[in-house]
């Protein structure tokens, strides 16, 4: 790799620690999990009592509201936040020093972990719930207390840190900017597609498939789409390649008094 | 749609208040509509079952004309009738709404009327014994077998989380990456480490083909899981005493009233009285007719009766061998409480239902009918 | 490019050739300081590679497997055992490929199939048994831990993806049925009802019902006249072992393109826009 950064003088004077910042990460982390529980127990609360009828009055109250409210909040609550990433972002990313870049390197693999802890609670946690909700109820609408959790607030909250990383990898790490990670692109736009791919299943419950079957080649797209995780990969080669090159700068001193 | 494939009814609740373990019987009986719509697949595959929020009740036993009903059925017939029975136990404490069903594969359920029923009592005491044929008592379906299969996964993840933390407790990723580039593999994967790899396999072979004999000697005589589907003959035809046909049908949107000019024909022995009208679950009465008052079981779901009943041009009995025009009128809100009125948006405008008529001793005489709608948009006019 | 002998002249202390006395640290030229973080990027990759493949790996299960792997009368001996290891051998390839081209790390198949295993669990407590109140006799799932483990031992031993797939990828299909049949064999002991023979777990599936699953959606053995007998799932597990190998080696090698470092050429415009100052192409 073409590197401008082994080119400038390091600031490596008791270069020891990195003053990296857990805090807004394990916040995150803390803040999701409550948030996930949340939803949770909403739908324990309400699923049965007040969501198995679509059409009825005290559906609209209970899900229908949550599905209005949610959808502006976390779509919103998104854009803000890549807004923000952006309009803070190095104006001459170029010059950063190899112990900020580094830094950035850290912080872009928290994004990642937060993006792969929302993975888990929608791929998994709530993907499951969906399964289970639907082989007990019958299938009325695109709405069902499952749906408006999973597919309403899940997606668009691992679209905040998906996207969230890709902006700020962007904006904070030169060779993220200089070019585009292949890799972060797959994983980040597969499991966006998620979303409209909601279509593709909607259209196939309503004339080709009506019975559940978990299986059944109509639910493949997510398949595919999930797969992309597996690119993730790519972007933690990216990062070890990088810190192949960064490290030795950074933690110059250590070494030769060593 | 659903107005043109399965009529339920005679539909009774033996209980509507039960205690937790305590049985109760769903029965009735359903017509296969003969004018059966083009968009659902024809009852080719049919199991009866049951519509629950959840497994909050259990299924004992069910039976489709007497026959068991625990797999399912090939070849329901169009036109013709059958009755269900079904066994359930309360299982989980509170209110459940529950619903006879004819599943049709290709279409899925088709539910009948649901009624509340109150289960009481602690659901933790609930409790499912069976006898195996191999004399085993079995305490609770719900938990026997479970030890032995969490068992074997915790085995497994024992095993799992040695494997990885052997090699999780070792420097990553970084460190690991740069010495591969260095070609120092050596150092990566040991001797030592192959040899340990070597023993795990070994374990974990012991474990599958040892597990596995040592089932096959405690369960010698296991079966497969049951498949394949059964047969079973309709209800008799009951002769064809009264012949309905539908000039010409009307909903009238604003009004929620489906208005049916109908020429009904006895072709029977006794003069014919029109005493219900029923589709879809809901049923609309003649009201001045008391063998069709007497005719709704006291379980029957009220919400799914029509308060307003139903109005005819005439209401004296039809002679045998008489043929007699009569408009019937059934309004009522819950056409659309109960999405009936999707004829407005279907793709195949008609609708269908039972007609039943009563002889003057209270003989119940029942009428297939259907044809096409046209909805009326009376502000239109 | 920077070359690995400049890193070196950086950060390794000069030390005596030969293996004696070397660790991998020390190899990779990594100070302590350099080592601590990369120990704090280690849990950091750890803390993301569990969930991300507890979703990924689990959506993909339920999606494809699905009901074979949900529910205990779906366990038959013709279907079960041969797409349920079909399908859960391809997230484990493509771990192992990353794990072990990338870092020689023999574990990446164990770590798919352990997640999986606890991923799956926590679903069955937390959607299936607290919220619709499935017992759990009903969810029983599988597990490919031991197949899993298989692979990874013979990686180890046979250093080699293609050797891998041919002996490995046999030996996950092949060993799926008898590892689940140890857990799984109290549900196929007989009982009689309404007058038919039927295996506990057709009992569990029809006492405990889900509305929206009636019985003939299970896509199970119907048997021929030509099944030969009791051994039909050894079959069926002879059959699996055949597909995983192609399997393995497919998702092998969907791991390894996914562990490339690509980087697309981004437009000169975007890069301006993001805070790059433009400048000579090198």
């Amino acid at each position: 790799m073409s590197d401008a950064a082994l080119d400038r003088t390091p600031n490596v004077t008791g270069t020891k620690t990195l003053s990296i910042n857990y805090g807004l990460f394990a916040f995150a982390i803390v803040a999701l999990t409550i948030l996930y529980i949340c939803a949770r127990l909403y739908q324990q609360a309400f699923g049965f009592s007040m969501g198995l009828d679509a059409s009825s009055p005290e559906f609209g109250e209970y899900w229908m509201t949550l599905f209005r409210i949610e959808l502006p909040v976390l779509y919103g609550a998104g854009a803000l936040c890549w807004t923000y990433l952006f309009l803070t972002r190095d104006k001459n990313i170029e010059a950063i020093t190899p112990e900020v870049e580094l830094r950035s390197y850290f912080y872009l693999t928290m994004w990642l972990v937060v993006y792969s802890f929302c993975i888990f609670w929608t791929g998994s946690f709530f993907a499951d719930g969906d399964g289970v909700w639907h082989q007990t109820t019958l299938r009325d609408t695109p709405f069902t207390p499952s749906h408006i959790i999973l597919f309403y607030a899940t997606i668009p909250i691992y679209l905040f840190f998906g996207v969230g990383s890709f902006v700020y990898a962007m904006t904070r790490i030169p060779a993220f900017c200089r070019g585009i990670s292949l890799m972060h692109v797959f994983a980040v736009v597969g499991p966006f597609l998620i979303l409209p791919n909601l279509g593709f299943n909607e259209w196939g419950h309503a004339y080709w498939l009506t019975e559940e079957i978990f299986s059944h080649p109509l639910h493949w797209g997510f398949v595919v789409l999930g797969w992309c995780a597996l690119a993730l990969a790519g972007v933690l080669m990216q990062i070890v390649g990088r810190f192949r090159e960064l490290v030795p700068i950074v933690f110059k001193q250590e070494a030769a008094s060593a | 749609m659903r107005t043109r494939t399965v009529q339920f009814y005679d539909v009774h609740f033996s209980k509507t208040d039960v205690k937790v373990n305590e049985r109760f019987e769903l029965t009735g009986k359903f017509r296969l509509m003969e004018d059966w719509p083009d968009a659902v697949t024809p009852p080719d595959i049919v199991f009866v079952s049951s519509v629950s929020p959840g497994p909050t009740i259990a299924r004992v036993e069910t039976y489709l004309n007497g026959e068991p009903a625990r797999q399912s059925f090939a070849k329901l017939e169009l036109g013709r009738d059958y009755d269900f029975r079904m066994v359930l136990e309360g299982r989980t404490s509170g209110s459940s709404h529950i619903h006879p069903s004819i599943s049709i594969k290709g279409s899925g359920p088709l539910v009948g009327p649901g009624q509340w029923i109150n289960i009481s009592g602690d659901a933790h005491s609930f409790a499912f014994p069976i006898k195996t044929m191999t004399g085993l008592q079995i305490d609770d379906l719900q938990t026997f077998g479970l030890t032995n299969a969490i068992g074997w996964h915790v085995a497994w993840l024992a095993v799992a989380a040695a494997w990885l933390l052997f090699w999780l407790v070792r420097p990553l990723f970084l460190p690991r990456w740069l010495v591969l580039q260095k070609g120092r593999e050596d150092l990566l994967v040991s001797l030592r480490d192959t040899g340990v790899g070597i023993i795990v396999a070994a374990i974990v072979l012991v474990m599958v083909f040892g597990g596995y004999v040592r089932a096959n000697q405690e369960y010698p005589y296991n079966v497969p899981l049951q498949s394949g589907l059964n047969k079973v003959a309709p209800r008799p035809a009951s002769p064809a005493d009264a012949e309905v046909k539908v000039i010409s049908a009307t909903y009238d949107v604003p009004g929620r009233s489906m208005r049916l000019a109908t020429r009904i024909t006895n072709k029977g022995s006794e003069p014919l009285s029109i005493g219900e009208l029923t589709t879809a679950n809901i049923r609309f009465l003649n009201q001045g007719l008391p063998a069709a008052i007497a005719n709704v079981d006291p379980t029957y779901p009220r919400d799914l009766v029509a308060r307003t009943g139903l109005e005819l041009s005439s209401d004296t009995p039809i002679n045998p061998g008489e043929t007699r025009e009569v408009l019937v009128e059934a309004t009522d809100a819950v056409w659309e409480l109960e999405r009936l009125v999707s004829f407005l948006t279907d793709v195949d405008s008609k609708f269908g239902g039972l007609l039943l008529l009563y002889t003057p001793n209270g003989k119940r005489v029942i009428a297939e009918m259907g044809g096409p709608i046209v909805p009326v948009f009376t502000e239109l006019k | 490019m920077t070359s690995i002998t400049d890193i070196d002249a950086v950060a390794i202390p000069k030390r005596k050739a030969g293996p004696k006395g070397e660790t991998v640290i020390s190899v990779s030229g990594l100070t302590p300081g350099a080592a601590r973080y990369s120990r704090m990027f280690d849990f950091l990759v750890v803390a993301a590679v569990v969930p991300l493949f507890a979703g990924a790996f689990h959506l993909h299960v339920m999606l494809t497997v699905g009901d074979w792997d949900m529910y205990v009368d779906w366990k038959d001996r013709q279907y079960w055992p041969l797409v349920t290891p079909i399908s859960m051998i391809m997230f484990p390839a493509a771990l192992q490929a990353i794990f072990w081209v990338n870092f020689r790390l023999p574990i990446g198949a164990t770590v798919g199939a352990t997640v999986l295993l606890i991923t799956t669990w926590l679903g069955r407590y937390a959607n299936w048994w607290i919220w619709t109140g499935f017992p759990f006799t009903e969810g029983v799932p599988s597990q490919v831990i031991a197949g899993a483990l298989l692979m990874d031992m013979a990686l180890i031993v046979l250093r080699n993806s293609l050797f891998t797939s041919i002996f490995a990828g046999f030996a996950f299909g092949f060993v799926f049925w008898p590892s689940n049949y140890s857990a799984l064999a109290p549900f196929y002991l007989p009982v009689e009802h309404q007058g038919m023979v039927a295996s506990l777990a057709d009992m569990i599936g029809y006492t405990f019902p889900r509305s929206n699953m009636p019985e003939y959606l299970r896509i199970i053995e119907r048997g021929t006249l030509r099944t030969f007998g009791s051994s039909v799932s050894w079959v069926s597990a002879a059959f699996a072992g055949f597909i995983c190998i192609f399997m393995h080696q497919l998702w092998w090698q969907l791991g390894r393109f996914a562990s490339q470092t690509t980087f697309l050429k981004n437009g000169d415009v975007v890069k301006s826009f993001m805070g790059m100052k433009s400048r000579p192409a090198s």
